[in-house]
């Protein structure tokens, strides 16, 4: 028989998860000193870094300058080890490039840049490891190190993918799950808001099953969600505690 | 919300890639037994106090089979007798990956709840979860697994028993491995094989006649020397991973193995991936032990070993081993030789249950028998059966387990009994059966989709469809048709042009999709139609009644109109949903004579006459085009009322009714297939018919030749032109018969999804159309299901659904449709030849035939009254042929004997009769009476009893 | 070459004493009371008033802010930060002090040599470069802050000034305390500005009468000597290892973690577990001496 069952009989997927679980997420915030704010983040083998600077005086080009707000520059890049085969990636390839543009638009919807203008927020984020929604990981953990750099934002912004295969929706999905070649969604939300910031689709679906697989991907965002505000909450109290007890 | 506890990376290295996935492992899986009293599970699967009564296991117990066994003893498996059976995910995995076929069946058990099979996700179970160690064999690891599963089912059960008065439930491991059985039992399991356990069993003995015979998969090298008669007759397969890597490298090439209907030791591989390559195969040797529909890997033989067919027609004969291959004939010129090769490997065996007789033993008390099955391509298999007695004279089916080296026939084992050979039933089951054909009755839960009965039309129905029920609409079908699902209409229009409509019926309204009903009629893709039974899409229901346009009666239909000028040119075309009447269901034979009667001047009849000249137009048209009209011998038997044996039988009459009707269902098809093209590039279902390769055609150039006619091939057109001219005075059914030629040529017609395929390959031959599809009979295939649905979708009558659109899923259903379409026709063709071999049971018979084909040791003859080809061996079968008169000549392909020569389209009188001596595997025997060659040729039969049989007009 | 590895470091689930503070991450709803007054770090959404920082709820009468962990540095006029000269502009320096947008350093607010009083000439303008340079670190104090938020700096005083030989130390300006006076002359040979803007400035202790006559624009280079440089370098590790464990930074702070440094070679202080410990026993002394 050709191809891997992505689904078993049981429920059960490749690696043990039923259709609705998310991979573990680990993460942890403020792992650089240098930087205003930063994060890692583990969906489980995907993981993720990211870095901000800012906001702070655009330095490099003026022109780009906004009299009533902050620009928010965003750098997606990928690890040359990330993937099973090393490759090298140009920051500027195309698939980066693009990335980088749906951060900066996932960013510039709910950081408050009205506050800051004429000056300039950097989010940094590179793939460590890839092993399927990058893009998630890259906007949680960029989620992690802007709420670390104290710069203020409408609500937590999650994301997370749900595809459709072998007619059933399947919940954050994996590399081998989305070479699979089913279609699947990519949604970057606001979850207590509960509004869309970008929804990206691969490939063709069809509109009957759209509703299944947004309310999965919605419901997974705001699983997301938990996991990242239980441990914003741990760490910032953790980090008050010793602050006050000096 | 779950969550792993813990979790472990699995790390898998090849070349550079470095996979790493993760596994989680669960503490949710539960262990599935009633009798379990600790996991917090909804409905267990296994029951609480299993029954089965057996010597060796006389307790409570659940069944583990370990991989082989599933693979091998599927058939005692799915025995209602064994119940309770746990089902690793580790084997289930396994066989899933070894075999697609056991994999179905496997999966079928655990859906059938009576069965109590449980699949039990051991991989991801906390506790049973068993990491692989360094240096152990992929084999090892796996039976470890199956051990470790093993010992937590039988310490989980017992330390969570439910309460203190259930019995105590055991676990029992089932392996043919010596090993793996060993190390189980010395960790204190209780493992023992399978035909140990089966054999214990009280009160169900035949189950031991399903036992497979085959203990460790493919024999290895040292099973066979053990064995006494340790002859090796085979090379050895080489191991899948050398084959794989030898595919890479080119230096096998991969294939499926295509045995010869005709003889038993050629076959011919079709390489993947390159439709046209085929390689040839001959001898036992280099057969290699593949049967028919195997994925091989073959390697060429070097050029001065290419073999060349052997034009002969071979049956293996009886069971003896001993017989050394027949001589082939080394062919004389190397011209003719073919790319040939050998058997290296088997990728994928691909063996099914096959149906057929046992060969009768001469020892009685024998328990190794032969069986013949009935399909020609399948060796005999050798299997072990005590009831051989019972077997005697029935047919039954037998399931292949495995070929080893020493082996002349593959070995297998006995499934079921279908009933007596030569009994009608019995016989169309095993056509049925071999044909794959699904003919159970229709489920509960299809016939729980049909509408309620009495069914009437809704106002809102009416709401959404046009009414044409005003319209004089009428039907015309063969004599006795039930589903009619086309009927046609003809109204001219006061701006002097004409309307036409095609009215179909709306099958769609009423088979919603993904309903248990359309699952159904999606598995099945088509009506079959047997000479005394059809076997339904549908439920009668729909197919007879509430979907069938039936005279005088209100039915929906899907409607194509298309407004014409009198020249047949298309004005503009449109479809809808609509109420129709029809009224009148004519035959083909009423509707010709109400076009002939000049005193009926109704509108039925006067729509049938205009309808019937634009038929001409369009006809001229398509012809004109280069749309061949090709000949095949269709024959109806008449079946006596109370028997059901034919007792008659006629070939088919064509009037001019038939090709009005098929005019305006292709002009239907043509425009629909445009509409849904239109609006769907990437998901229409359409019909293509290939250009046949060039090759195809050297056959039917040489049979022209011989007669001195020039057959044209180039295009379709110059081909039907050539077709035409093709005539010899004093010869009338020479053309016919080239036309019969003309039509093996062909390519078959497969259903695509548009989007599958560049749009030059839309092309349909056949018909000179640059696109084509099945519109007009959804009461009988499945394609015009979709087409309909697609096109409502189009005309915003209907909503489109997510598999629909999908272009994966469409090609996936149309290799369905595709293989149920060859299946049909196949089945359908074999009806025949069983009705035709019971008409002439008790019967000898003498009819005119042609010669069609001139063989090395025979000639293959077409008798036209009959609609069949049959074969009159010209030598005996080992070839050596020194007692027959015959000479062969290859070059202008005849016979010679004497003063008599065979050549094709040679007219010749054959004696037909039932060949009883061989009363397993009866067959019509054909006989040369005239030309009459001394020493050969049987005397003509007394005229008075054969000539005509007995004629009984009963009309079914 | 030694290379020293260790291992992550295992992170201590610090039972929380006194978690019930007023807690809020981005899009928490403080309050749906209309009554309160929205203030920094929290905004107003369909009349609820919610958080956009993550951190701790703080009212003041009628006004809610929420204070965040960390942040930029966000000037209040009084505050003493230590910048760095980024840009020579017209009668301008721009400085740059880890604000969200660079202060400005006007020619009228800077102490010429030559008198508090001097009028400032077209000469001056010119001259700009001769006393402050790209690059350049200078002491200032915060003067007036501009509708857009950028600070307006003056160093007219002798405390502030050019910031000559030393080290500058970067950490949250959340955990520099606001004190009487950021100016500090330690005890173990070394002076330390805490600016309030979390740039922190390490150098040789320098009498008070040289930057009198000097100004504050002229540049000592005498070599330092190295026994100062190592308490230069110590005061780094521990100012570094006390911003890492989220330890206040003041004149005390520093100088208990000095002195339990003491026991440690200044580059061991650089591995995490001798600084965990150094701030451990820093922060156990504090507690002491306040509880």
């Amino acid at each position: 028989m050709a191809g891997l069952e992505i689904i078993s009989d049981q429920g059960y997927r490749i690696d043990g998860r039923r259709s609705s679980e998310l991979r573990k997420v680990c993460a942890r915030m403020g792992v650089f000193t240098q930087a205003d704010g930063s994060a890692y983040i583990e969906q489980g083998n995907t993981k993720a870094l990211a870095t901000v600077y800012g906001p702070h005086e655009v330095r490099k080009g003026r022109g780009k300058i906004q009299h009533d707000r902050a620009v928010v520059n965003c750098q997606f890049s990928m690890a040359t080890f990330s993937t099973g085969e090393r490759k090298s990636r140009p920051k500027g390839d195309r698939r980066s490039q693009e990335m980088s543009m749906h951060l900066r638009q996932t960013f510039e919807a709910v950081i408050v840049t009205e506050l800051f203008p004429r000056s300039q927020i950097d989010i940094y984020v590179q793939i460590l490891q890839a092993d399927g929604g990058n893009y998630c990981a890259c906007v949680n953990a960029a989620t992690l190190a802007v709420i670390d750099a104290g710069i203020p934002m409408k609500d937590y912004v999650c994301a997370c993918t749900a595809g459709f295969i072998q007619d059933s929706p399947l919940l954050d999905i994996s590399y081998v799950e989305e070479s699979a070649g089913a279609p699947f969604l990519t949604v970057a939300m606001m979850p207590k808001s509960e509004q869309i910031v970008l929804l990206e689709m691969n490939s063709r679906l069809h509109a009957d099953n759209m509703e299944k697989v947004l309310d999965l991907a919605t419901q997974g965002c705001k699983d997301v969600f938990a996991v990242l505000d239980r441990h914003v909450r741990d760490h910032v109290s953790e980090s008050h505690a010793l602050m006050t007890a000096s | 919300m779950l969550k792993s506890k813990t979790f472990v990376k699995k790390t898998r290295k090849g070349g550079v890639l470095k996979v790493v996935r993760e596994h989680y492992l669960r503490d949710d899986i539960w262990c599935g037994s009633a009798a379990c009293g600790g996991c917090p599970q909804d409905r267990p699967v296994l029951e609480a106090e299993p029954e089965i009564d057996s010597t060796l296991c006389g307790f409570p117990h659940y069944l583990i089979p370990d991989t082989n066994v599933v693979l091998h003893q599927m058939d005692v498996l799915a025995d209602s007798a064994i119940r309770n059976v746990i089902i690793l995910q580790t084997v289930q995995q396994e066989v899933r990956h070894r075999s697609g076929t056991t994999y179905q069946r496997l999966r079928d058990q655990s859906n059938n709840a009576d069965k109590h099979f449980y699949v039990f996700t051991n991989e991801h179970h906390r506790e049973t979860y068993t990491e692989r160690e360094q240096g152990e064999s992929s084999n090892d690891y796996n039976d470890r697994v199956i051990r470790v599963a093993t010992r937590w089912y039988n310490k989980h059960l017992q330390e969570n028993r439910k309460d203190g008065d259930t019995p105590k439930v055991k676990v029992v491991l089932l392996t043919n491995d010596r090993e793996n059985r060993e190390k189980a039992q010395k960790e204190g399991l209780l493992a023992y094989t399978v035909h140990q356990y089966v054999k214990a069993l009280k009160g169900n003995p035949e189950l031991v006649d399903r036992l497979a015979q085959v203990d460790m998969g493919e024999s290895t090298d040292s099973d066979i020397k053990n064995e006494a008669t340790g002859r090796v007759l085979f090379p050895e397969h080489l191991p899948l991973s050398q084959l794989q890597t030898g595919i890479k490298s080119g230096r096998y090439l991969q294939g499926s193995f295509m045995a010869s209907r005709e003889n038993y030791l050629e076959a011919n591989v079709l390489v993947h991936g390159d439709d046209s390559r085929s390689i040839f195969i001959q001898g036992h040797a280099h057969l290699n032990r593949a049967v028919n529909e195997d994925v091989v890997a073959i390697e060429m033989l070097p050029e001065d070993q290419w073999k060349c067919p052997s034009s002969m027609v071979l049956q293996d004969k009886d069971g003896d081993e001993e017989t050394s291959e027949p001589d082939l004939g080394s062919p004389k010129g190397r011209s003719n030789a073919i790319p040939s090769g050998r058997v290296v490997g088997v990728i994928k065996r691909n063996w099914r249950p096959y149906c057929g007789v046992l060969q009768p033993s001469g020892i009685k008390e024998a328990t190794r028998h032969l069986f013949m099955p009935a399909e020609r391509k399948i060796p005999k298999i050798r299997i072990e059966t005590r009831q051989a007695e019972s077997l005697q004279g029935q047919r039954i089916v037998v399931s292949i387990d495995g070929w080893p080296r020493n082996s002349r026939y593959p070995k297998g084992h006995f499934v079921r009994k279908l009933g007596e050979v030569g009994d009608k039933d019995t016989e169309n089951e095993v056509l049925l059966l071999e044909h794959d054909v699904p003919h159970q009755p229709f489920s509960q839960a299809v016939l729980n989709c049909l509408p309620s009965t009495p069914w009437g039309i809704t106002k809102e129905d009416l709401a959404c469809r046009e009414d044409l029920r005003d319209i004089p609409i009428c039907s015309v079908d063969p004599p006795g048709c039930t589903d009619i699902d086309d009927a046609l209409h003809y109204v001219e229009k006061p701006n002097g042009n004409i309307e036409v409509g095609v009215h179909i019926a709306d099958v769609t309204h009423f088979i919603r999709p993904n309903t248990a009903l359309d699952q159904e009629a999606a598995n099945r893709g088509n009506t079959v139609y047997l000479c005394d039974k059809r076997i339904d899409m549908v439920p009668e229901l729909l197919s007879s009644n509430i979907c069938s346009l039936r005279g005088k009666e209100e039915r929906f239909a899907f409607s194509c109109i298309w407004e014409m000028t009198k020249d047949a040119d298309i004005v503009s075309t449109r479809f809808c949903k609509s109420v129709i009447c029809s009224k009148a269901a004519l035959t083909y034979a009423e509707a010709q004579m109400m076009i002939d009667d000049k005193n009926r001047n109704d509108p039925v009849t006067v729509g049938l006459r205009g309808l019937n000249a634009l038929a001409k137009i369009l006809k001229k048209r398509r012809i004109d085009a280069g749309a061949l009209t090709l000949a095949s011998i269709e024959v109806r038997f008449h079946v006596d009322s109370e028997t059901h044996d034919p007792i008659d039988l006629e070939t088919k009459e064509l009037r001019e009714t038939n090709s009005m009707v098929e005019e305006f269902m292709l002009l239907a098809n043509i425009s629909v297939a445009k509409k849904i093209l239109s609006d769907f590039p990437s998901c229409a279902m359409l019909r293509r018919h290939p250009q046949p390769p060039p090759s195809n055609y050297d056959i039917l150039i040489k049979a022209g030749k011989s007669k001195g006619v020039d057959i044209e091939t180039d295009t379709s057109k110059a081909l039907a032109v050539s077709l035409d001219q093709a005539t010899i005075p004093g010869h009338p059914y020479f053309n016919t018969l080239l036309r019969i030629i003309s039509t093996r040529c062909m390519m078959q017609a497969l259903y695509f999804c548009s989007g599958t395929l560049p749009e030059s390959d839309y092309f349909h031959y056949g018909l000179a159309t640059p696109i084509y599809t099945h519109f007009t009979s959804p009461i009988r295939r499945y394609s015009d299901i979709i087409v309909h649905r697609l096109l409502a979708v189009c005309i915003n009558a209907d909503k489109s659904y997510p598999d629909l659109l999908d272009k994966y899923k469409s090609q996936a259903l149309c290799n369905n449709l595709n293989f149920r379409h060859k299946m049909a026709q196949y089945a359908g063709r074999a009806s025949v030849e069983l009705h035709t071999q019971l008409f002439f049971k008790n019967k000898v018979t003498e009819e005119e035939g042609f010669v069609l084909f001139v063989r090395k040791n025979a000639v293959q003859v077409l008798i036209p009254k009959f609609g069949f080809e049959g074969t009159i061996f010209l030598k005996s079968q080992d070839g050596r042929g020194e007692d027959s008169p015959f000479v062969f000549n290859e070059e202008e392909s005849s016979q010679t004997a004497g003063e008599v020569k065979l050549r094709m389209f040679d007219r010749v009188v054959v004696q037909i009769t039932v060949e009883t001596s061989h009363i397993q595997h009866q067959k019509l025997r054909i006989r040369l009476v005239k030309p009459q060659v001394p020493g050969f040729t049987v005397p003509p039969v007394d005229t008075s009893n054969s000539a005509e049989p007995p004629v009984k007009k009963v009309k079914t | 070459m030694a290379v020293h590895i260790t291992l992550p470091e295992s992170r201590k689930k610090s039972a929380a004493p006194d978690a019930p503070k007023h807690l809020v991450t981005p899009g928490d709803v403080i309050t749906t009371d209309t009554g309160y007054m929205r203030g920094h770090g929290t905004y107003m959404d369909d009349d609820k008033l919610k958080a956009s920082l993550a951190g701790v709820v703080e009212r003041v009468n009628k006004l809610i802010c929420v204070q965040p962990l960390k942040t930029r540095y966000n000037g209040e006029i009084g505050d003493v930060v230590v910048g760095r000269v980024t840009e020579v502009g017209q009668r301008r320096w721009r400085v740059d002090v880890n604000s969200r947008l660079d202060a400005v350093l006007m020619l009228s607010a800077v102490n010429l040599p030559g008198g508090e009083l001097r009028r400032r000439s077209a000469e001056d303008e010119l001259m700009m470069r001769e006393y402050l340079v790209e690059g350049d670190l200078i002491s200032a104090e915060v003067q007036a802050i501009f509708h857009d938020g950028a600070l307006s700096l003056h160093t007219r005083s002798l405390k502030y000034g050019k910031l000559a030989q030393g080290l500058m130390v970067q950490v949250s300006p959340s955990l520099v305390k606001r004190r009487k006076t950021h100016f500090h002359n330690l005890p173990c040979g070394a002076s330390v500005i805490l600016g309030n803007n979390g740039y922190v400035w390490i150098c040789p202790t320098v009498d008070d009468e040289k930057v009198e006559s000097s100004g504050g624009y002229e540049q000592d280079l005498e070599p330092v000597p190295s026994t100062d440089r190592e308490v230069i370098a110590r005061l780094r590790n521990c100012i570094l290892s006390l911003a890492t464990h989220k330890l206040m930074l003041y004149d005390t702070s520093v100088l208990y973690a000095y002195e339990a440094s003491r026991q440690y070679q200044v580059k061991d202080l650089l591995q995490p577990d001798i600084a965990e410990k150094v701030a451990d026993d820093t922060r156990q002394r504090l507690q002491m001496e306040s509880g």
